[in-house]
């Protein structure tokens, strides 16, 4: 939990999708706690956790949400997405099935979120690398021809998991940062546009992004 | 993830430790597992030698509460003599002493009654025994891979610091799969959702597999219907029937939620899906299970307003709750004063939010469902609110809740010790007519009375505890 006294310019919301088991929980306990749990519950409503980094000069403080994976969860998860300038779709290396979902994921984020969202496949569980059964080059493939940010991580033993989360922060940022460069007198605080919204919130702190 | 599957593998405990989250990667062992890592000197050993708090929970682990006020014994003892003479004069007691029966549940059930009065109130054991061999029949089946596996996956993330539920492949996963697979083969139009594993979790800590199975049929089908369904719409309805009544209920809190446009789906989809199985300290979860059977949903929606009135429900509270995150973690972090057994269970007890006003409001609701949605895609039968509720409609002779007197008294000015005694014999009779109420099964005999199935009652099957003047004495909460 983030304690309310910290300096950050930034918040950006990031949202873990993925099916049921592939380790959304435990990315989220593994980057904000430096925790990993074999037997985390299962995830039923929301859970949220929160961490500080920096990129570049800028202090980003990142609220990662993490949800049911189990496809009728996907009824309810519209709130859940609300504001998202992020999200991290998980697929476990070790199960094809996994990975067959992520277009309907994809689909899924696209018809809730902000069409400008930062996208990053996540193939995790590569502590497993012996029973794996997506290769990385189609995963990887899939990605690039999909715009999406590629990275392999392991929440059991840390693999990757800082360069997933800080990766993706820095899209968002220089993102966001663009698009604050490229609006002249025409930013309007009422825009839809997550990315300019967070830019907006960057000015007034502490408080979430309007989601 | 490990490879390790529920159901049907030997246990294989090792050694663990209590950090419980903290990966120990010096343990290769580690992976086939329970996450509770290496060796720790509270352990000592082996499982055995684990220390559990009363409810089962690891000491020291989440779950386990500290020191727990304890009704005194001879009170415990009279309530279970209370309870095991509703037991055995259950229709009775359903049909002519409900409010005495709701009472008591208010006051909590006795440990040692609880597993069979959860099957009473729901139905359950009626259901069972209509269906004898049923989830024999069911347990033997495969199942749908499609659902196997997810539930596979959920195994061992239920209540893992549970004695019950802490090794891989123990009698506690191995019930809870059986369980949670005989429902997806029972309804395969509803498979399975994640929610129903902590409520199955629950029963099979205070009962076995196969009544366990029907507890949870009756709760998915008469107590609940349509939470654990695809689209989960009848949760939706539910968030937005618990946001109107806060309304009423706390003006402050409402005010606030609506300002920061929380919808309700982000703080109390965990609370009911699991009725609060998750959220509360353990003995609140079984003093709310205990009302929750009795008088149904409504219990459920008052604890959420409770939690709501007393998280954010003054400008106090409210001070460190500026944005939607901040609100969204306190509701996370609830105080635990708020949440004590007394404290919550006097609260519940005391907030006048009724069934007819839940229902008023779910009119309302499902009416702006129609007209943002449309048709609701998954219709539920209504749902039933409580024990009374759900026995009325049930159409077919409980033979199953009849104590098979051995004794006969022939009817007629039997000396009975005290006079209300006779009263009561003579106002004997059943309660009118079978079912006509929803969720009822059709094809029970019509029309059958009573008094075909409670032959003129011997005093021994008389109730000496129903008014006892002892009840009022029995104050502990």
């Amino acid at each position: 939990m983030g304690s309310s006294e910290e300096d950050y310019n930034f918040v950006f919301k990031v949202v873990l999708i993925g099916e049921s088991g592939v380790g959304k929980t435990n990315l989220l306990s593994r980057f904000t706690r430096n925790e990993f749990n074999h037997d985390s519950r299962t995830t039923i409503g929301v859970e949220f956790s929160t961490r500080t980094i920096l990129v570049g000069n800028a202090v980003v403080k990142a609220q990662i949400w993490d949800t049911a994976g189990l496809e009728r969860y996907r009824a309810i998860t519209s709130a859940y997405y609300r504001g998202a300038v992020g999200a991290l779709v998980v697929f476990d290396i070790t199960k094809h099935q996994t990975y067959d979902v992520v277009e309907r994921w994809l689909k899924e984020l696209y018809d809730h979120a902000e069409a400008s969202i930062v996208v990053m496949l996540v193939g995790n569980k590569t502590d497993l690398a012996q029973a794996r059964e997506v290769p990385m080059e189609e995963a990887k493939m899939f990605a690039d021809n999909n715009g999406l940010l590629f990275v392999e991580t392991s929440a059991l033993d840390s693999t990757n998991v800082e360069e997933a989360f800080e990766t993706i922060l820095k899209e968002i940022f220089y993102k966001v940062q663009k698009q604050r460069s490229s609006q002249t007198n025409t930013v309007s605080l009422a825009s839809e546009n997550p990315a300019s919204t967070a830019a907006a919130q960057a000015e007034r702190r502490p408080c979430c992004v309007a989601l | 993830m490990a490879k390790s599957r529920g159901g049907g593998g030997p246990s294989s405990p090792g050694g663990r430790s209590l950090a419980g989250t903290r990966e120990s990667l010096a343990d290769p062992g580690c992976d086939e597992l329970s996450s509770l890592g290496s060796d720790s000197e509270i352990n000592g050993g082996g499982p055995e030698e684990r220390r559990v708090d009363k409810f089962g929970f690891i000491v020291g682990s989440r779950g386990a509460e500290g020191t727990l006020e304890e009704v005194p014994l001879e009170v415990l003892r009279q309530r279970e003599s209370k309870w095991l003479d509703m037991l055995n004069n259950w229709d009775k007691w359903m049909a002519k002493k409900h409010k005495k029966i709701r009472l008591r549940c208010q006051k909590g059930i006795p440990p040692s009654l609880r597993g069979r009065a959860w099957q009473y109130l729901s139905g359950s054991k009626v259901k069972l025994e209509q269906n004898m061999g049923k989830f024999d029949e069911l347990d033997l089946l495969t199942g749908d891979p499609k659902w196997l596996d997810v539930i596979e996956r959920d195994l061992h993330r239920q209540f893992p610091f549970h004695e019950m539920f802490v090794s891989r492949g123990g009698h506690g996963q191995q019930d809870l799969f059986r369980v949670l697979k005989a429902y997806t083969l029972y309804r395969p139009e509803e498979g399975y959702c994640q929610a129903q594993a902590p409520i199955a979790a629950v029963l099979l800590m205070h009962m076995p597999a196969e009544q366990a199975f029907w507890c949870l049929v009756q709760i998915c089908e008469k107590y609940l219907p349509g939470y654990y369904s695809e689209k989960l719409e009848a949760i939706q309805l539910d968030g937005q029937i618990l946001f109107s009544l806060l309304h009423k209920v706390s003006p402050v809190a409402y005010k606030h939620l609506s300002k920061q446009k929380i919808d309700p789906i982000l703080y109390m989809t965990e609370w009911f899906m699991c009725a609060f199985s998750r959220t509360l300290p353990w003995s609140s979860v079984l003093r709310v299970w205990d009302m929750f059977f009795c008088e149904g949903v409504k219990i459920i929606f008052r604890v959420g307003l409770v939690l709501l009135k007393h998280t954010l429900g003054s400008s106090d509270k409210l001070k460190s709750c500026q944005g939607q995150y901040e609100t969204m973690e306190r509701l996370r972090a609830l105080s635990p004063k708020i949440m004590q057994e007394a404290f919550l269970v006097q609260e519940v007890i005391e907030l006048p939010v009724t069934e007819r006003q839940i229902e008023r409001e779910h009119l309302i609701q499902l009416k702006k469902w129609r007209e943002t949605h449309g048709e609701l895609q998954c219709k539920s039968p209504p749902r039933l609110h409580g024990a009374k509720a759900i026995s009325e409609a049930e159409p077919a002779p409980r033979k199953a809740l009849e104590s098979v007197p051995s004794i006969f008294v022939s009817p007629g000015p039997a000396p009975v010790p005290k006079a209300r005694k006779s009263k009561e014999k003579s106002r004997e009779k059943g309660p009118a007519s079978p079912a006509n109420g929803p969720g009822a099964e059709g094809n029970g005999a019509p029309g059958t009375t009573r008094e075909l199935l409670h032959p003129q009652a011997s005093p021994h099957h008389q109730s000496k505890e129903s008014l006892s003047s002892r009840e009022s004495e029995d104050t502990y909460l």
